[in-house]
């Protein structure tokens, strides 16, 4: 088995990721662009060179109307990402699911850490029930 | 002159109606405010938060609202001693703008009704509310009998009560949880809890008694004909046992 990770996000106008810059905004947080994506890590056995095909081909996590896949090259978030987990969900045996934030400045520069924290701590993450995970 | 009451509505809300004709039938002079009227609420001396989804549920339950200019106006009230309660996707709401349990700052939550357990699958089953604490703890409890049992239903994906093992404490040792879930003879056990909320938990009051967060739905429980034994040839509109509730809330609002 081998660990595989991709994000999931959506190629028609993200309503969500819309709504949560708004709120970052109105908290005060210097963002300017939100991109919210579903990362999935996967225990996986078959080829690397086929997993994006093999990914895209499951109708539960993958419509192609509306999604774009992109396989990730390692098991943590990007730069200007923090990936929410849910804790005490009960996930699939055999697969992890986060949700990804990235948030960009005007200039299209990813979020640093300490904003990242900002953001979670005030809104994309509630300690009772997530934890983040930072670039 | 009957005090008045402001229900909420966000994007998204779903059962203003039944709350306000609900709060009107025992007596509340109650309105309905829209999202793009949050500048009206500083005028009404209590809230009501209804069910359904505020802003679609986006990032989680209840989170975008919180933020929402009305809660603004509800924390403020909320400080100033104003009766605040919040129904299913309100309370998710209240707990995540820190009204409830009230254990953290505001708009920093320290709790959630979360994804149903065991199974996280969307629940509609009638249930039983014990009250779990004095009815001397919050004015909208003082009418009730000490271990009230109130008739509701549980509509919901995410009402499991989760909070650290610490906060989980702080609750039950401060009183916090207002309704437990139990059988109709008023027993309490782990089968009455429809969603494996953590201590049985089916509401939360705040530490000061004037904001209270309560996941199943009293006012959907509210007439005769919404009760699971409904008889044939009921009349509707007749306030029947989830109207106890609302009752004490409209007399406390109007005290």
């Amino acid at each position: 088995m081998t660990q595989r990770m991709c994000a999931i996000t959506l190629k028609i106008p993200d309503n969500a990721a819309y709504t949560t810059l708004t709120t970052l905004q109105r908290l005060g947080l210097p963002v300017a662009r939100v991109e919210r994506s579903e990362i999935w890590v996967v225990d996986d056995a078959g080829d690397a060179d086929d997993f994006a095909a093999r990914m895209e081909r499951n109708e539960t996590l993958f419509n192609p109307n509306k999604h774009r896949l992109a396989v990730l090259d390692a098991n943590a978030p990007r730069a200007g990402e923090m990936w929410i987990e849910e804790t005490g969900a009960h996930a699939p045996h055999g697969r992890r699911r986060y949700v990804g934030w990235r948030l960009l400045d005007r200039d299209g520069k990813p979020a640093d850490r300490a904003l990242l924290r900002e953001a979670a701590e005030r809104l994309l993450c509630n300690p009772a029930i997530e934890k983040a995970h930072y670039a | 002159m009957s005090k008045r009451i402001a229900v909420l509505v966000f994007p998204g809300t779903n059962s203003e109606e039944e709350t306000v004709r609900l709060l009107r039938a025992c007596g509340g002079d109650a309105h309905l405010v829209h999202w793009s009227h949050g500048k009206l609420l500083p005028g009404f001396d209590a809230y009501v938060l209804p069910g359904g989804f505020a802003y679609e549920d986006r990032i989680r339950a209840g989170a975008i609202a919180a933020h929402d200019e009305m809660m603004d106006y509800v924390i403020e009230g909320a400080r100033a001693g104003k009766l605040v309660y919040g129904i299913c996707n309100g309370a998710q709401i209240l707990l995540e703008a820190g009204l409830v349990p009230g254990t953290g700052e505001v708009r920093r939550p320290t709790a959630a009704f979360t994804r149903n357990g065991p199974v996280p699958h969307f629940i509609n089953t009638h249930v039983w509310l014990k009250l779990a604490v004095d009815p001397q703890r919050s004015p909208m409890l003082r009418g009730l009998e000490r271990d009230a049992l109130i008739p509701a239903w549980a509509s919901h994906g995410e009402g499991r009560l989760a909070a650290s093992e610490a906060e989980l404490r702080a609750l039950r040792e401060g009183g916090h949880v207002a309704f437990v879930y139990a059988h109709a003879d008023g027993s309490v056990d782990d089968t009455a809890i429809p969603n494996q909320a953590a201590l049985g938990c089916a509401a939360l009051v705040n530490r000061e008694g004037n904001v209270l967060a309560m996941m199943p739905h009293p006012e959907r429980d509210g007439w005769t004909f919404n009760h699971p034994d409904r008889r044939r040839g009921n009349a509707i509109l007749e306030p029947s046992g989830g109207a106890v509730f609302f009752r004490s809330f409209v007399q406390a609002v109007n005290a």
